[in-house]
């Protein structure tokens, strides 16, 4: 199995440069952040700027259920006695976000935070249903958009 | 009749001890030697620390998600969801004072994985990430 690396786009879309206090300041924002997002925390090794959160939220969709209720009825018209596409339906998803929050190896009091998703979405009956990373750039950019708010709201509340 | 029943509780009995899972895989399978040599290398260029910044880019850019990452133990845990989930695990450890040795093993579902160029694309991203790391490019 080949591991290909990401592309330059892709890099960038998922790094943005901070300018904080402190390490401290920095952490705590991006921890602070990570709970308005309504995340909780799994792991942090501080020493290596890594924060882990999850979080299962719902991932029900109206379009998909009519897709599936569309297929069924089309199943029954047919004859079919084993009419069950709904349950193929997403229920849940398990988002993963990996922020890694380091001081930058360039300039002073700069600091570089990387942030990569994935999720797992299951079915009605626990199915795993898709498995990816999320690549979506406007999901980064309101990700860094809250650190830059959480940072403000630190600097402005901390003495 | 009797007889009859006898015999098929016994075949059912018999039959239920083939049908058992495969027996735990404990310890893993290959030679221990071509594992490690496969899955290890040296660097001389950066401390631990900055060695872990470097695998910790690389997973990343190659669209892991990091798990678990220590710092004193040296070692960071990774998955990647993708059609296939892959897990792994990366350590780093001071060799001998001034070199550090970077191992890292990964599966794939149920499966350990022993395809070399699995891990020499790990290597090649490690090798440009310490480059970076090393001139100070973030």
């Amino acid at each position: 199995m080949r591991l290909t690396e990401s592309s330059l786009e892709v890099r960038s879309m998922q790094t943005r440069t901070y300018t904080a206090r402190s390490e401290n300041q920095i952490l705590a924002a991006a921890v602070a952040v990570i709970q308005d997002m309504e995340y909780n925390l799994d792991a942090i090794e501080k020493p290596l700027g890594v924060l882990t959160a999850s979080k299962i939220s719902d991932a029900d969709s109206g379009k998909e259920k009519a897709g599936l209720l569309m297929l069924d009825l089309l199943c029954v018209a047919g004859g079919s006695g084993n009419c069950n596409a709904m349950s193929s339906a997403s229920d849940d998803q398990r988002i993963v976000m990996t922020m890694v929050v380091l001081p930058s190896l360039g300039g002073k009091d700069e600091y570089v935070a990387r942030v990569t998703l994935q999720r797992i979405v299951f079915d009605k009956q626990d199915r795993v249903n898709l498995k990816e990373a999320i690549v979506d750039p406007l999901v980064y950019q309101q990700i860094f958009e809250n650190l830059s708010k959480s940072l403000f709201l630190q600097a402005n509340t901390e003495p | 009749m009797k007889y009859s029943h006898a015999a098929l509780i016994l075949s059912g009995l018999m039959l239920g001890g083939c049908i058992q899972p495969r027996a735990a895989d404990v310890t893993g399978a290959g030679s221990q030697l071509e594992i490690r040599q496969m899955q290890s290398r040296e660097y001389d260029t950066l401390d631990k620390k900055m060695t872990m910044r470097a695998a910790i880019a690389t997973l990343q850019d190659l669209g892991f998600v990091i798990d678990t990452a220590d710092i004193d133990l040296g070692t960071i845990t990774a998955t990647r969801l993708d059609r296939l989930t892959m897990r792994m695990t990366v350590t780093v450890r001071d060799s001998d004072g001034k070199r550090v040795s970077v191992r890292v093993n990964a599966r794939v579902g149920d499966t350990a994985v022993k395809d070399q160029a699995t891990y020499q694309d790990f290597f090649v991203n490690l090798d440009k990430a310490m480059f970076l790391v090393l001139n100070k490019v973030d």
